[in-house]
């Protein structure tokens, strides 16, 4: 149990690994255009590094602003679909297979619609987080039992009252996940979004390392991302914690 | 939505929502004369679609070629991994570790790391779909090999079943269902992938069609790529769906 607990944290598992790096590298002589040595890539970091910032700052808040309103639109559509049932019948299953169509191809598309801003990314991010955040409320909404339902209505609870005390709390564990990926899939689309063209962004950089064959620049920039996800997901945990306690398993 | 079978109603309540859409986006791009690069016509689209069929079928097969065997290779290393891990305990400490580190990062920050790796032929795709499909098998096969209660495997032991016993006879079946859920995510997200990575660069496939089109500012081949792509999807999906049905009758 302890050594699991240990496995789990993130602070000795990135000690380790960053060790491996360090050691693996000049033990088993890896060319630098496959995995350069750590020390490569944390000096690239910081010849960088007011551009990493910038960066990373940018493609946060692109996230972050097209998630917050992809969960918003999302969560109010799967509440929409599980009120009308004609809804739910005629457009969910088209949802369900929009979520596997690869949307970011409409990136060049959406930068016409919104032009070349922090908007069109913030757009690919939300229309991504979108999806599996109104599907995801809808099946939790669909979970609630129908015993419990019909027991709040003998006791002549309003259908408002219904929604939030029992159908909401009961979604609440299943709408998490969505978010969760959702918040995974729009800072995808951020870092996608950016590739359309942009001077700013951990995206943009991507590219340019990609273009001129830095690997090093590459490596700090996937890590970066990483960093930024574990950030990311990081807060959703904490927030899932501490507000929903209570599990559907 | 699925298990409990698609009754006609179902299907009808489909069309007529296809059908909606579809007539409302033909009127509505008709109506207030939206010029193409902001919104082209279904018909347009469509008619665009068969224009270019050579073309655009090439690229769909190369597109579905490299997404089916990164998804092959990637739900093999998946379940592979899975396996040994639980074969092998003391792994975990190892492989799990790696495995987190590299799912924190969007897999699309690997594209091109990936591209000078393998470069720009179909190697560097199959990368990216395999990448993207393993570690979520990887997980939920995980889960669904370690769900059999300890009680049965205590059971099984003591009429001499060995560990591979164990394995096939007991914990593989359990875990069937979630490797399908792993499956059917990894697939999504590995179509996703490719067409991604030959956005960046490619000798062929759907993402390069997307990507000249776009630099030829010819969004009406843009659009056909995409809705051609979502088809191909769209038909995996439902293969896999049905080999899931057959596979796990027993659900």
């Amino acid at each position: 149990m302890k050594r699991d607990a240990l496995l789990r944290s993130p602070l000795p598992m990135l000690v380790v690994l960053a060790l491996a790096w360090w050691l693996v590298v000049p033990a088993l002589k890896i060319e630098a255009r496959y995995l350069p040595p750590l020390g490569a890539v944390i000096a690239d970091a910081r010849s960088v590094w007011p551009d990493l910032l910038a960066g990373f700052w940018r493609t946060l808040l692109e996230t972050v602003i097209g998630f917050f309103i992809g969960a918003a639109l999302g969560i109010a559509a799967g509440i929409g679909f599980a009120q009308w049932r004609w809804l739910e019948r005629g457009v969910f299953p088209i949802f369900v297979a929009l979520q596997s169509v690869p949307v970011i191809a409409f990136g060049a598309i959406v930068v016409i619609w919104f032009g070349n801003t922090l908007a069109s990314k913030v757009v690919i991010a939300l229309y991504l987080a979108f999806f599996p955040i109104a599907v995801n409320t809808l099946r939790g909404l669909q979970e609630a039992d129908p015993q419990r339902m019909a027991l709040m209505r003998s006791f002549g609870a309003s259908s408002r009252q219904m929604f939030l005390k029992l159908s909401l709390p009961t979604a609440l564990p299943t709408i998490m996940i969505g978010l969760k990926i959702g918040l995974s899939l729009a800072l995808a689309g951020a870092i996608v979004g950016e590739w359309f063209g942009d001077t700013v962004g951990l995206g943009v950089m991507l590219l340019q390392a990609l273009y001129f064959e830095q690997v090093p620049r590459l490596w700090v920039l996937i890590l970066t991302c990483g960093g930024l996800g574990t950030l990311l997901y990081g807060g959703a945990g904490l927030i899932e914690r501490r507000f929903i306690w209570w599990r559907a398993e | 939505m699925v298990a409990g079978g698609v009754t006609w109603r179902d299907r009808l309540a489909v069309v007529i929502g296809l059908a909606t859409l579809f007539i409302v986006w033909q009127a509505a791009t008709m109506l207030f004369a939206v010029p193409d690069y902001i919104l082209p016509r279904p018909l347009d689209i469509a008619w665009a679609i068969v224009e270019r069929r050579e073309q655009i079928w090439r690229a769909l097969l190369f597109t579905l070629a490299e997404t089916g065997a990164g998804f092959a290779i990637g739900a093999l290393i998946g379940i592979g991994l899975a396996v040994c891990l639980v074969l092998i305990p003391p792994c975990e400490a190892v492989v799990m570790p790696l495995a987190v580190a590299i799912n924190a990062v969007p897999s699309v920050a690997f594209v091109p790391l990936a591209l000078i790796w393998f470069g720009l032929g179909m190697g560097s795709k199959i990368a990216m779909a395999v990448l993207a499909i393993a570690f979520i098998v990887l997980l939920n096969a995980l889960s669904g090999l370690k769900k059999p209660e300890q009680g049965h495997i205590d059971l099984m032991r003591s009429f001499g079943a060995g560990r591979f016993g164990i394995l096939w006879r007991l914990r593989l079946p359990a875990a069937m269902p979630s490797i399908v859920t792993g499956l059917r995510v990894g697939l999504g997200r590995s179509t996703i992938a490719v067409i991604v990575a030959e956005m960046l660069g490619a000798y062929d496939g759907i993402g390069q069609i997307v990507y000249q089109s776009t630099a030829q500012v010819d969004y009406l081949s843009v659009w056909a790529a995409v809705l051609t792509a979502m088809l191909g999807s769209l038909a995996l999906y439902g293969c896999l769906v049905a080999i899931d049905r057959k596979l796990i009758w027993w659900r």
